[in-house]
């Protein structure tokens, strides 16, 4: 296997393959396998810089900011001065000036769980009962108090340029390992703030864009892939492409060898099989109805992220480098008791499911799963019984290959507002992530418009604490 | 417990208690701050150091005053411009001590000890006096200044021999190579390759059969005389410009706001293309074509929506802080001009001066107060509305400027009221008058339009923030290009018809080299520098310096005539050579760098759908006017409308499809369409998977098979083989040969016997045809 090259961007399909020294000549369509892994291209599986800890990741995204004072941070002093003035300055940016007020506990009781104590809302019973695997990280921050950048800081890095997201990052340091399936693919994803910016591949080659399974508004068990064909025409599909191999053939015994119009007529074979195995890997009927149960299946308010979950099993089992689940609706300005409960019931089982399942398979010690949002939220109310967005301190947890299970990492102040203690920034967990899956987060680079990108830019620390 | 003692100190500090202790600068710093720097600062920036990270000690007021890397640390008297002190209240990406924050007031008692005037005990020095800005004029180094893009362009002579003075420049190196050149293409393919060059399109077979046919010399230059004049010249190369401007209908960066009048902006450079507008020309119009008024006041419309080009760009808004917001447009403003126009990336000099290329940050922020003082927005403030100008003229202009006033005031009280204290009947009449409003704005019609704004010089960020400021960079352009000494641009300007003027001015160095490589690129397939976006260090050198120099000189002769320049270059042997990849040539030079062969090009994401409606003869003509429905400040990401697929049901070309950012038609992604974000003068020519998909199972491609099934038989009547004729010469301009026509014909029958159905074996012939490598693929 290659090690990691550096591509240039533009670099021409023809330059690649001659750098990768892949001439096939006259020989390559008498031996598709070995064009095959030619058409790989940008996929084919690299070493890492070091032995990983996580082969793959799933990603579950909490799109609008859970509040984190009310689920993973307890916060017995905002209960106590509720109704009172915030004791210490706002931050010199915040988003609605105009609707801000005073302290607002929390209306939802925690309890300490598993041998690890960790602390837990009331709105999370089934991740309670798995808390022992999580590592809470309590002092995340990032730095932009809006949607759409905070949305790409997680998701890119940036929150000011268009940049590749961490998974096309990843299927760009590691390639995929299973070439019949997307390597990077995000189930139901939203299409507001910031949209297909938050997985494209910005300046990458295209082949690391995520693909998307599904949108915001596509429940999930309506979601499908793109341009996947119609299994009844499979056999005379069959006979198009045996065809286009002919026609292929007779132009190359008068032009001579041609490994890029080779290599293009294997992207046909390759489609060919991939329609017929991503729809099948997407598909949970052969579950069993524990498993179904499991992730909340059986029942409608679980259903559509339970699905999700399941889906992301599936996919991370059959070799898929980063998949996303995506709850959106967690941006609660006001009636946040209702509407944060009412969320929570939907993802909680979904969640515990997800991580018992990986674990009683054997998978959870080579998958990274990440649970968090852009932001947290403010311990002050708006609109009388919301909150504000918040993303000097908020809370995110990890799980699986490589990190240290049942702690909890780093603290906010005693009202939640800032983080105070062993901060991490997006930047950090971006390099920590990276270390689990083999990557020195600034090796990882790619030139492009005169210099060197990466996805912790000038930033990131690895966050050795979380490591196991 | 500390913390909590400590909020009540800073509780303190906001009801503006005194606090009687620490009067005294003296006190203040033995009790507060000198403690705070030893225990929580000297680690790193202390006595035991060496020279500190970064560069920075802080046991010293010459060493905070000096600074590091970043510059001086703080500014006594101002805490607010101090970078120690945003670096503790962790607000900017400088956040200090990097991973545990300190305490409230330990944050208070330093920004006092700033905003006090910094005492420190023993300093000689008056603490107020502010350091001196780098004095950093001059003092490029020879390899910089001896960079092959920055000097004058020359005028080579043309080596002897070679039919054109461009095969002279390349067979001379070719010769010293020992290089044969491949042969001259043949007329088919030549006919095939410059129909797609200029049009995106493919010849009709009756053009390529005139063209076979005619024997005359001129016969070439007849094609090229008659596809330069055709309005189809201007849907292709307009396009190319696009990518170069980054043109999008939709805003796409976090709101996906429409910009409901971009396509006056796209149909100028549809325009400016098919009437050949003089390149220097097209410049200053789509730089400062608002205030420019040399073509008289019946070209102020085509001045105004030229400037689109500035306002098209991805915006973040909803950025909380305006300073930072309107620096940020500007930034996004004068990335795009200098990628554009200089092949030069001048805004990675924001943080600090660039790393490659001898830019200056003081450079950057003398171009960027060009954009600061140009009017972009209405207001800065989250969802900032973007500026228009009325086109019927200024009376109509002032009117629209007045309605802008009051939308803005309405939409900014309905997005930011108080939801719990605001009455509703308030919010019911905010609302009302912000439709009413948003009405008439609708009936003006407007170019989204810059225009001057409040003139101002800005200091250098240091580390690109404006909390901040260093010295003053007034406006002026980069001394490597322009020179130390530049005459000042006055308060009544921003500085964009400067820029224009010395962009244009005779002998610039980059102007007419960066465009003359674009447009070769575009033909070729390669320019004669690789990276077309690129002229600064980290690019590619040219291939042929002197050739580049040679075009560049008779651009500019040309009266900046970017037709003249196509005939020159399509008329040269180099560029109608075949393409031959398994030459003798191919050992030496496989990545054809001399120029011995032709490149082959796979036809871009416009092409391919645009090729696919035309064979199937659905191609619909009409050209220009506004493609997108949706109107101005519609957010494209709610209910998911920039997916529907409604919006792309037309058959006109490509280039009137709406163009929405972070949710590109998917036909045009799937290909490798320039990303819409960034000026870009290089697609990429991937070779995926998922492109295979959609040959094999898109609608696009599943109608065109069927369409041109239907057209063939209408065409070519019931027997097999003049069908399969018609089919070659349509989708591949040449005929079908006898056993290519006999292996169709058992495909059929195939096809047939498994369907039961002969036309969808048609159908299956024509799906064939059109996803085959000969169809996409431009020898």
């Amino acid at each position: 296997m290659p090690a990691i090259p550096h591509f240039r961007d533009g670099c021409s399909r023809r330059e690649a393959l001659h750098r990768m020294g892949a001439g096939f000549g006259s020989l390559a369509l008498s031996s598709l396998l070995a064009e095959e892994s030619a058409a790989k291209g940008p996929l084919a599986v690299r070493q890492p810089h070091f032995p990983p800890k996580a082969k793959r990741v799933i990603m579950l995204f909490m799109f609008g900011g859970p509040s984190h004072i009310d689920t993973f941070d307890p916060k017995p002093i905002l209960n106590r001065d509720s109704g009172k003035p915030l004791p210490f300055a706002k931050p010199r940016i915040i988003s609605f000036p105009r609707r801000g007020g005073n302290l607002i506990g929390s209306p939802f009781e925690f309890k300490r769980h598993g041998q690890s104590g960790a602390e837990v809302s009331e709105l999370f019973p089934h991740v309670a009962g798995i808390v022992d695997e999580l590592a809470i990280v309590r002092s995340m921050h990032c730095t932009n108090p809006r949607h759409g950048g905070a949305v790409l800081e997680w998701h890119t890095g940036s929150d000011t340029f268009i940049r590749p997201a961490m998974g096309s990052w990843l299927t760009y340091g590691l390639g995929s390992e299973n070439q019949n399936v997307p390597g990077y693919i995000t189930i139901c994803q939203a299409l507001a703030e910031g949209g297909a910016n938050n997985f494209g591949s910005a300046f990458l080659p295209a082949a690391h864009q995520g693909t998307p399974l599904g949108y915001g508004n596509v429940k999930a068990v309506d979601a499908q892939f793109p341009f996947i064909g119609d299994a009844s025409r499979t056999s005379l599909q069959r006979l198009e492409l045996d065809m286009l191999s002919d026609i292929s053939r007779r132009q190359l015994d008068r032009s001579g060898p041609d490994s890029e119009l080779e290599s293009r007529i294997a992207t046909f074979e390759l489609a060919f099989r991939m329609q017929t195995e991503a729809p099948e890997i997407q598909r949970i009927d052969g579950e069993s109805e524990t498993t179904k149960k499991l992730y909340g299946l059986d029942d409608p308010v679980t259903e559509d992220f339970g699905r999700q979950c399941l889906m992301a099993r599936r996919f991370s089992e059959s070799g898929v480098r980063f998949v996303q689940c995506n709850s959106n609706g967690w941006d609660h300005h006001f009636d946040l008791k209702n509407l944060l409960t009412q969320m929570c019931a939907k993802v909680d089982k979904p969640i515990a499911g997800l991580i018992r399942d990986l674990r009683s398979r054997g998978l959870l010690d080579e998958t990274l799963v990440i649970w968090g949002g852009e932001f947290g939220r403010t311990p002050t109310a708006e609109n009388a019984n919301g909150r504000d967005h918040n993303p000097h301190g908020f809370t995110m947890w990890m799980a699986g290959g490589g990190v240290k299970p049942g702690i909890t990492f780093g603290q906010t102040d005693e009202y939640g507002y800032y983080g105070i203690e062993n901060k991490v920034h997006f930047h950090d967990l971006h390099a920590t992530i990276l270390h689990l899956m083999g990557l020195d987060h600034t090796k990882l680079t790619f030139r492009h418009a005169g210099r060197d990108f990466r996805l912790t830019d000038v930033h990131g620390e690895i966050i050795r604490g979380l490591l196991a | 417990m500390a913390l909590r003692a400590a909020l009540r100190l800073a509780a303190a500090f906001v009801v503006a208690l005194p606090i009687p202790c620490l009067a005294q600068g003296s006190e203040l710093f033995e009790k507060r701050v000198r403690p705070i720097l030893a225990n929580r600062c000297f680690a790193c920036h202390g006595p035991h150091a060496g020279e500190g990270q970064a560069g920075l000690r802080l046991d010293s007021l010459d060493g905070m005053l000096r600074g590091g890397r970043s510059g001086p640390a703080i500014v006594p008297g101002h805490a607010s411009r101090s970078l120690l002190i945003h670096a503790i209240n962790h607000d900017t990406s400088l956040q200090m001590p990097p991973k545990a924050k300190l305490s409230i007031a330990e944050v208070v008692a330093l920004t006092r000890w700033v905003d006090e005037g910094a005492y420190w005990p023993d300093a000689s020095r008056s603490a107020t006096k502010l350091p001196q800005a780098p004095a950093a004029e001059g003092g490029f180094s020879e390899a910089e200044r001896s960079h092959w893009a920055f000097q004058p362009v020359r005028d080579p002579k043309a080596p002897a021999g070679g039919p054109t003075a461009i095969d002279a420049f390349i067979l001379s190196r070719l010769e010293a190579k020992g290089l044969e050149p491949a042969p001259k293409a043949d007329k088919r393919t030549l006919i095939r390759r410059a129909t797609m060059d200029l049009h995106g399109l493919l010849p009709t077979p009756t053009q390529v059969r005139d063209f076979v046919e005619d024997e005359s010399p001129a016969a070439f230059e007849r094609v090229v005389d008659r596809l330069l004049a055709s309005p189809r010249y201007g849907e292709r190369w307009g396009r190319h410009w696009l990518d170069v401007a980054r043109y999008a209908d939709s805003n796409g960066m976090d709101d996906n706001i429409v910009h409901g009048d971009a396509w006056r902006y796209r149909d100028y450079v549809v325009r400016a293309f098919n009437q050949d507008k003089p390149y220097d020309r097209f410049i200053t119009e789509q730089l400062a074509g608002d205030v420019v008024t040399d073509w008289g006041a019946e070209n102020r419309s085509e001045g105004l929506i030229a400037t689109g080009f500035l306002m098209l760009g991805p915006k973040m808004v909803g950025e909380d802080d305006p300073v930072k917001q309107k620096l940020d447009f500007a930034d996004e403003q004068l990335a795009t001009t200098s990628r554009a126009f200089l092949a030069l990336s001048v805004d990675c000099a924001r943080c600090h001066d660039h790393k490659f290329d001898p830019i200056r940050s003081s450079d950057y922020y003398s171009m960027l107060g060009m954009f600061t003082s140009t009017k972009t927005v209405l207001t800065y403030r989250v969802t900032s509305k973007l500026n228009a100008t009325a086109l019927a003229g200024p009376d109509e202009d002032r009117r629209l400027s007045e309605i802008e006033r009051r939308f803005d005031y309405h939409s900014d009280f309905v997005t930011n009221y108080n939801r719990a204290t605001t009455p509703q009947l308030v919010v019911d009449a905010q609302r009302e008058a912000l439709e009413d409003a948003l009405e008439e704005y609708f009936e003006i019609p407007k170019a989204m339009a810059v225009a001057e704004g409040d003139v101002e010089d800005l200091p250098v960020m240091i580390r690109g923030s404006h909390l901040t400021p260093g010295a003053l960079a007034p406006r002026r352009f980069p001394a490597i290009l322009a020179g130390e000494t530049q005459p000042p641009i006055g308060r009544q300007s921003s500085g964009r018809r400067e820029l224009a003027a010395w962009l244009t001015r005779a002998g610039h160095p980059l102007t007419a080299r960066v465009m003359a490589n674009r447009i070769w690129k575009w033909h070729v397939g390669e320019g004669i520098v690789r990276t077309t976006d690129n002229f600064g260090t980290l690019g590619d050198r040219p291939d042929h310096p002197e050739l580049l120099d040679w075009l560049a000189t008779r651009f500019a002769e040309d009266q900046w005539s970017i037709k003249s320049l196509h005939r020159r270059i399509m008329l040269s042997s180099a560029y109608q050579r075949s393409f031959s990849p398994n030459g003798p040539a191919s050992e030496i030079d496989p990545e054809n760098r001399l120029l011995w062969r032709a490149h082959r090009q796979r036809m871009d994401a416009e092409a391919i759908r645009d090729t696919l409606l035309e064979v199937s003869g659905e191609l619909d003509p009409s050209m220009g006017g506004k493609t997108l429905r949706h109107r101005n400040f519609t957010n494209l990401n709610a209910n998911a409308l920039s997916r529907d697929p409604s919006l792309y049901e037309t058959r006109r070309r490509s280039v009137y499809l709406p163009v929405l950012r972070s949710a590109l038609f998917e036909v045009l992604a799937a290909f490798d369409f320039a990303s819409p974000s960034t000026s870009n003068g290089r697609r990429g020519s991937t070779m995926v998977a998922p492109q295979a998909l959609f040959m094999m199972n898109s609608r696009l491609v599943e109608e065109a098979s069927r369409q041109l099934a239907e057209r063939l038989a209408n065409e070519a009547g019931d027997e097999d083989p003049r069908r399969i004729q018609l089919a070659y010469e349509i989708a591949y301009s040449r005929p079908a040969d006898e056993k290519e026509a006999d292996s169709w014909k058992a495909f059929l029958d195939r096809y047939e016997s498994a369907s039961g159905d002969r036309k969808a074996a048609w159908r299956g012939l024509c799906r064939v045809l059109l996803s085959s490598n000969e169809f996409l693929y431009l020898q």
